[in-house]
């Protein structure tokens, strides 16, 4: 994968629905670090797993339509969602590889007038952060180092798995891991990083998908950390509005502030978060973060 | 005119026996092996099955046949760079790495160990144990004499000092020496699959988490705990131990599709021999499918389980979760008979990992210009009438670098012994 | 017991994503490790291998079996044999879909993105933060061509027939 300075941003459904927030910690970091994003005008939904499991030829012909955009662009995409990650990219990389199913989709593609030509990448915000900006350019662009804050990460299922996919890219725990002790904040580890934060169930099967979340906040709990940092905006819905439903229907306490990433960065580098900002956190973050808010 | 030499490379078990047999019919043997001493895998081992043996007990004595043999001579601490020439004539170069140490003047009294300060994770106890700089291998190394491992050693000539019998050169030079052999036997045997390739098992972070070499010379009187079975962690007796089967092996992941072979039989036996050790240990083994053929293997297995006591659970775990206090293993699992999702904490868990060629064995292939299979064992001219005759003519193979092919004891001397009588043909017939 | 369709792991392995059932050895690694699987015995995804393998269609496509995966890929990452139950379970909703089995939050989600380009959409206040920030609006400017596509695939009658 070939560093670069421009992406195009694909910013997916969620995130401009209900993490509006995320967006603006995002355009107001990257510039900084000096990357630029452009807007993929007319961008659909990546096709989730929701959609995947409706049908594949959609799925396929979706994300692809996607990809034609950003071709069309001639820049890299950049997702901030690991579903929209998970599903871009394995497109791409299906696609770049299987010529035959390549022709099926671009049959579909040519209804509306495009074709998949397999010549970009797909990263997410960690593999720009960790691979493109690097950790001594990010330590350096950290004015006040955060410390005394130990959390835990939830790197997210669709960063990491499956292994067969990602190992050729930058992917691991420790990417995101080195790029949270940058700012100063410990990243703690704890034995079930790796495990799902039960966001793809929401709306599906909300009371699996409760008791998947309460088993993660419960890892978390015990590893005694005092927030979770997250990169995906469901993992972030899942375990921070998730939280309190949690909380409400086991009748249990977790206390575990969730933040993203990228807002932690954004307090390190000297900026402050708005008012409406903070309160985007359902589970507050006032406590763990006093004075730097 | 043919040689009526043969080169053996490798001095395990398959290599000493098809010395033993070549030499007793009048050719001269050259036991080239690269690490200090001859013995293999088997000295590493603490019993086998199916005699329960004492694996060092049936081991010695032939290493000492070879030593004390008038047509055998060991090449230790050697590695064959290259041959030229056809079968009846082969001329091989071997380099003879220095061991530092005058081999025919070292008595193995061992007092240069003593007073060596450097100390090392000892290669033979799988890093449980420590050696020094100057060591001897193992007790019953033959031959008997100790090796500078210059890697580590840091020069301070103490060794040199104490030898009563001047054995100590720190100057010695590599020397290569051509050797003029009619064929040539290869019997490197095997390495271990690393399971720190799969994280999730926690081996190399959790330190009750061991292979089951490792666990061999845990069990070993001559390992290091002096056999006695002890966690790694606190030296408490582990109380509930756990294998698991299958650590690489039947796994596209990494390319070791195959089945290792030797692994269903030898946690089986480990586990009888914890269960005799220490009754109060229970000891649950976790299979895909339980692989026990021949030799009298299954009715071994329905002794473990209607007298030892010893739990076979049908499923492969998927991940070891270490208590960071108690250093306790608790295991997920699905007991895929029962169909039910359970949990259970071990104190010590052993993987069996795939068995794998040895790293420097595509590299001896090369040397040879023999084929090797896609996994890197060397490739037999044809695996069903010919299995152990490598793709070059005078050039054999026998034990576990032809692959898992049945590779125990036993078949590896089996194998030794085929070789043998290969190359006596071969060379009576040129 | 009802009737077993002996052709139903063929059918599985010739449906997109479905190929894996054929590499299927049992070993249950994937059950070991599944989040869902240690919360409730509904879901155990070795079992529903099996269960595709002995031919059980009738036992799994009009019911929920297919809809508690998380599709966390914890059994894809693990699996020796390349038997992929994680990628089978996506084969297994097609067919269930195709079978009129779509739980209502997924027809939704299939809804919303025929109607707009996107699965959730923000509300009014969201959209009306966006534009105090000065952010570009959400507009449905591809609506035309996803349809198209989706039309094509078929998906259409699918969303429609809901």
């Amino acid at each position: 994968m070939v560093k670069r300075v421009k992406y195009a941003f694909y910013l997916g459904c969620l995130i401009p629905a209900r993490e509006l927030s995320y967006e603006v910690s995002v355009r107001k970091v990257m510039p900084e670090l000096g990357i630029e994003l452009v807007d993929m005008k007319g961008a659909n939904c990546c096709a989730p797993f929701s959609i995947q499991s409706v049908d594949h030829a959609s799925w396929m012909a979706l994300a692809a339509r996607n990809l034609c955009l950003a071709e069309e662009m001639g820049l890299d995409i950049m997702t901030l969602c690991n579903d929209c990650y998970e599903s871009l990219l394995m497109v791409n990389t299906i696609l770049k590889k299987n010529p035959e199913l390549r022709e099926q989709v671009n049959q579909i593609l040519a209804e509306v007038g495009k074709e998949f030509k397999g010549k970009v990448d797909v990263k997410n915000l960690v593999d720009v952060l960790y691979g493109d900006v690097g950790v001594s350019k990010i330590k350096s662009a950290i004015r006040e180092p955060i410390s005394g804050l130990r959390v835990g990460t939830q790197p997210g299922c669709h960063l990491t798995k499956p292994k067969r996919i990602h190992f050729e890219l930058l992917r691991g725990f420790n990417e995101l891991d080195a790029l949270v002790q940058a700012t100063g904040v410990e990243s703690v580890p704890y034995e079930r990083k790796e495990m799902c934060c039960g966001g793809p169930l929401r709306d599906i099967n909300d009371d699996l998908a409760r008791q998947v979340s309460r088993q993660k906040l419960l890892a978390l709990k015990d590893a005694e950390v005092q927030a979770i940092v997250t990169v995906c905006p469901f993992c972030f819905l899942q375990l921070d509005l998730g939280q309190l439903e949690v909380k409400r229907h086991f009748n249990e306490e977790y206390n575990l502030p969730v933040i993203h990433f990228i807002e932690l960065l954004r307090l390190g580098m000297g900026m402050k978060l708005e008012d409406w900002e903070v309160k985007a956190h359902r589970i507050p973050i006032t406590d763990i973060l006093k004075d730097r808010l | 005119m043919v040689e009526k030499a043969v080169l053996v490379i490798g001095g395990g078990i398959s290599g000493i026996q098809a010395s033993l047999d070549l030499a007793s019919r009048g050719y001269k043997i050259y036991l080239v092996e690269k690490s200090p001493s001859i013995g293999g895998r088997m000295a590493q081992l603490d019993k086998t099955f199916p005699t329960m043996d004492c694996s060092m007990c049936i081991l010695a004595p032939k290493m000492i046949d070879c030593s004390h043999h008038p047509n055998v001579q060991l090449l230790t601490y050697s590695e064959v760079k290259g041959i030229k020439g056809e079968p009846g004539n082969f001329v091989v170069t071997v380099l003879r790495n220095p061991r530092f140490v005058d081999e025919t003047k070292c008595t193995g009294c061992g007092i240069c160990a003593d007073h060596c300060p450097v100390e090392v994770p000892n290669e033979f106890d799988e890093k449980f144990g420590m050696r020094k700089a100057i060591y001897m291998p193992f007790p019953q190394a033959v031959p008997r004499a100790v090796t500078v491992d210059k890697a580590n050693c840091i020069e301070c000539g103490l060794c040199q000092k104490m030898c009563q019998a001047g054995a100590v050169d720190l100057k010695q030079q590599p020397q290569e020496v051509e050797l003029n052999v009619g064929a040539i036997i290869v019997s490197i045997g095997f390495d271990l699959f690393d399971p720190s390739q799969i994280p999730t098992y926690g081996y190399g972070r959790y330190k009750n988490v061991v292979t089951a070499l490792e666990l061999e010379r845990l069990l070993c009187a001559s390992g290091p705990t002096g056999g006695h079975l002890i966690r790694p962690s606190d030296g408490r007796i582990p109380r509930k131990i756990a294998f698991i089967q299958c650590v690489g092996s039947r796994d596209r992941r990494f390319g070791t599709t195959y089945c290792s072979s030797i692994c269903c039989k030898y946690s089986v036996k480990d586990a009888v021999l914890i269960r005799e050790h220490e009754p109060n240990t229970t000891v649950s083994i976790f299979y895909i499918d339980l692989r026990a053929f021949g030799k009298g293997f299954q009715e071994f297995v329905n002794r473990a389980k209607s007298e030892y006591g010893v739990r076979f659970i049908r499923s492969s775990p998927g991940e070891i979760m270490e208590d960071p206090k108690t250093k306790d293993l608790k295991i997920w699992y699905e007991d895929t008979v029962a169909g039910r999702i359970e949990n259970m904490t071990y104190d010590l868990v052993v993987l069996c990992p795939a068995l794998v060629p040895r790293t420097d064995a595509r590299n001896l292939a090369k040397v040879l210009g023999a084929d090797v299979d896609d996994y890197g064992f060397f490739r037999a001219s044809n695996i069903l009438t010919n299995p152990v005759d490598t793709t070059v003519p005078g050039i054999f193979a026998c034990g576990y670098c032809l692959g898992p092919k049945t590779g125990d004891i036993p078949d590896s001397i089996m194998q030794g012994s085929a070789t043998a009588a290969r190359v006596a043909e071969v060379l009576e017939r040129v | 017991m009802s009737e077993l369709d002996l052709g139903f792991m063929g059918e599985v392995a010739n449906t997109p994503r479905g190929k894996g059932i054929l590499l299927c050895i049992q070993c249950g690694r994937c059950s070991s490790g599944c989040p869902v699987a240690r919360l409730t015995s509904e879901h155990n995804p070795r079992r529903l291998m099996e269960m595709i393998i002995l031919g059980c269609k009738k036992e799994i496509l009009p019911t929920q079996l297919p809809w508690y995966c998380l599709s966390c890929f914890t059994c894809l990452d693990r699996c020796p044999q390349g038997g992929d139950v994680g990628e089978v379970m996506f084969a297994l909703r097609n067919l269930a879909v195709r079978h009129g089995n779509m739980p209502a939050g997924v027809a939704a989600q299939a809804k919303a993105l025929y109607e707009t380009t996107r699965v959730i959409n923000p509300v009014r206040s969201a959209l009306d933060k966006r534009e105090s920030l000065g952010l570009s609006q959400i507009s449905t400017e591809g609506l035309e061509e996803v349809q198209k596509i989706l039309k094509r695939t078929g998906m259409e009658k699918i969303i429609r027939s809901k």
